[in-house]
């Protein structure tokens, strides 16, 4: 019998590594969305709101990688300089939301009794409460605009969180280290923001990255549906409204652009939080 | 004098829908003597840890109360002075090494976060070597100090809740199952550093377990516990060598070991169910 030496060798290290490449690929289209928002006017190659009337919905060519839209603007660009406010909202909508979340669910779970069926029941009804409509009930209250959609929509995500933050809080409390810690002294306060909050957060950030693509998504809706930014911004949702007009003639680029741009961000970010996650419960 | 008194202490559960209130513990109790040890047994559900749990504070009594050197510890304490006065008159190690310690923390953070709450007047370089003194009195390898508990057996794991509890020089400390979930020469060599900590110290020593012979090696009395009630209360010489109530002896009989046998236990669990029955 003869042995083929110059086949290669499959060990369970590059099994694992193949079987990785969604998270690693998802990782660098997270990585790039970032780089993008941060070095937006080094990186694009022209001014997102520079208006060409001679070159109005241009194909992609050498000059315009992605074509224009309908005012002549570079789109390669518009997508560039719209991963910021695209990502700051959507980073923005999630830390207001779990500020509030984690402190209602924590709160809940720590105190219990009446405060916790309070706290329980209020979530109840916001969480029954279709999230898109509550924001749009809070932009007829507040006007329209970035601020008022990515506040509304923090407020309809924050019981969710609240509901996952009390429901691993109180699995966390059972543990006896908790009890450890009150019976050495440590008030309720220093207790759950010094010591059972730490032990939250591995669980809490694989969740909190899912939202994050979810949140994303719902802010790109908002301002699709002219409730969020308003021109000339080029964040991706609006893109996606303005190219509208475009598909109607059989252009779809200025619309297909950052609908897909939207659409991988959100999928690369589900990808890496499920895989966030399960790494940080193997090591939990 | 008594550094520890428990006056008819009682817990009764309500019971989930339907069902009848359990009742945890009734009428416990007993002394103990500054550097004196307690044993309190019984089976699952007999009540042990409810009993544990209300000496430390952790569940509050529906009647009786529990004095720490005369002052009442069983109502929950309020302000910061307060919780850490109780902290030093009573505390406890849990039954499961596994999730009693925080798993973040290394032994050295651990220790020196207590130390920094209830010693604060101990400079870095006295609380590092405070920190070896109480590894050295549980038995623990100084190299084990930067060890994060995953990194730690069982038995390490325990000796680190034990210096974690000393750390704050408590009066009493309760054990609940503290060597139950650790193998039988671990056990030994806890009960061993249980007994000298208690001689060295002076520490009154509280000791929660289903097995009257892990009790027995470290308690000068035991207290007997079925279904919330104190059935049987004598220094542990005498009630290992004449069990006066049936529960009792069920319960001695049942542990296996020399001259075990089985068919005396099934006999003697016929006996206190009549017992039982007829009170």
């Amino acid at each position: 019998m003869t042995v083929d030496l110059t086949a290669p060798v499959v060990t369970a290290t590059s099994t694992r590594r193949r079987q990785e490449w969604p998270f690693y690929l998802s990782a660098a289209v997270i990585v790039l969305a970032v780089i993008a928002a941060v070095l937006a006017p080094l990186v694009a190659p022209y001014s997102p709101s520079q208006t060409d009337f001679a070159a109005l919905w241009q194909p992609p060519s050498a000059t315009h990688w992605l074509g224009t839209d309908q005012l002549g603007r570079d789109i390669l660009s518009r997508v560039i300089h719209g991963a910021r406010p695209s990502l700051l909202g959507a980073i923005a909508l999630l830390a207001v939301a779990t500020v509030l979340g984690v402190l209602i669910g924590i709160t809940a779970a720590w105190k219990g009794g009446w405060v916790d069926t309070a706290l329980s029941r209020i979530t109840d009804v916001m969480f029954a409460f279709p999230g898109l409509l509550f924001v749009v009930l809070v932009i007829a209250v507040f006007d329209r605009g970035q601020v008022t959609s990515v506040l509304g929509m923090a407020l309809a995500y924050a019981p969710a969180i609240a509901k996952f933050t009390r429901s691993i809080a109180l699995e966390e409390m059972a543990r006896p280290y908790v009890d450890a810690y009150r019976l050495q002294g440590v008030g309720g306060a220093v207790l759950c923001g010094k010591y059972l909050l730490p032990n939250l957060l591995p669980t809490l950030v694989g969740y909190l990255v899912v939202l994050f693509g979810e949140g994303l998504m719902s802010l790109a809706s908002l301002n699709f549906l002219g409730f969020g930014s308003q021109p000339p911004s080029s964040e991706w949702g609006l893109m996606v409204q303005e190219g509208r007009t475009g598909v109607i003639q059989g252009i779809v680029g200025p619309a297909l652009i950052p609908g897909l741009t939207i659409a991988i961000v959100v999928v690369a970010t589900n990808v890496v939080g499920v895989r966030l996650s399960d790494k940080l419960a193997v090591r939990k | 004098m008594s550094v520890l008194a428990v006056d008819k202490l009682g817990k009764t559960f309500p019971g989930r829908r339907g069902q009848q209130p359990v009742v945890a513990a009734r009428d416990i109790s007993f002394l103990v003597e500054a550097g004196g040890s307690l044993g309190v047994v019984g089976e699952s559900g007999s009540g042990k840890t409810t009993v544990a749990r209300m000496l430390v504070g952790l569940t509050s009594p529906d009647q009786g109360k529990v004095m720490v050197e005369g002052r009442e510890t069983s109502k929950p304490e309020r302000g910061r002075a307060a919780r850490l006065r109780r902290a030093r008159e009573i505390q406890m190690v849990f039954q499961d090494p596994y999730t009693s310690l925080d798993r973040r923390l290394s032994v050295e953070s651990c220790l020196r976060d207590v130390l920094n709450r209830h010693r604060p007047e101990l400079a870095k370089a006295q609380a590092a070597a405070e920190i070896g003194n109480l590894l050295d009195q549980v038995g623990l390898a100084s190299k084990l100090t930067a060890s994060r508990p995953h990194e730690l057996s069982g038995g390490q794991r325990q000796r680190v809740a034990i210096a974690r509890a000393l750390a704050v020089r408590p009066r009493v400390l309760v054990l609940d199952e503290a060597v139950s979930a650790l193998d039988v020469s671990v056990q030994a060599k806890i009960l061993t550093l249980l007994n000298e900590l208690r001689a060295a110290l002076g520490i009154a020593l509280v000791f929660v377990s289903h097995d009257l012979a892990v009790v027995g090696e470290v308690t000068d009395r035991i207290l007997v516990m079925y279904r919330g009630d104190d059935v049987e209360q004598n220094a542990t010489a005498e009630l290992l060598r004449r069990p006066r109530h049936p529960y009792t002896q069920m319960l001695l009989s049942s542990a296996p070991g020399p001259g075990w046998q089985p068919e005396r236990v099934a006999e003697l669990r016929a006996a206190f169910a009549l017992t039982e029955g007829r009170s």
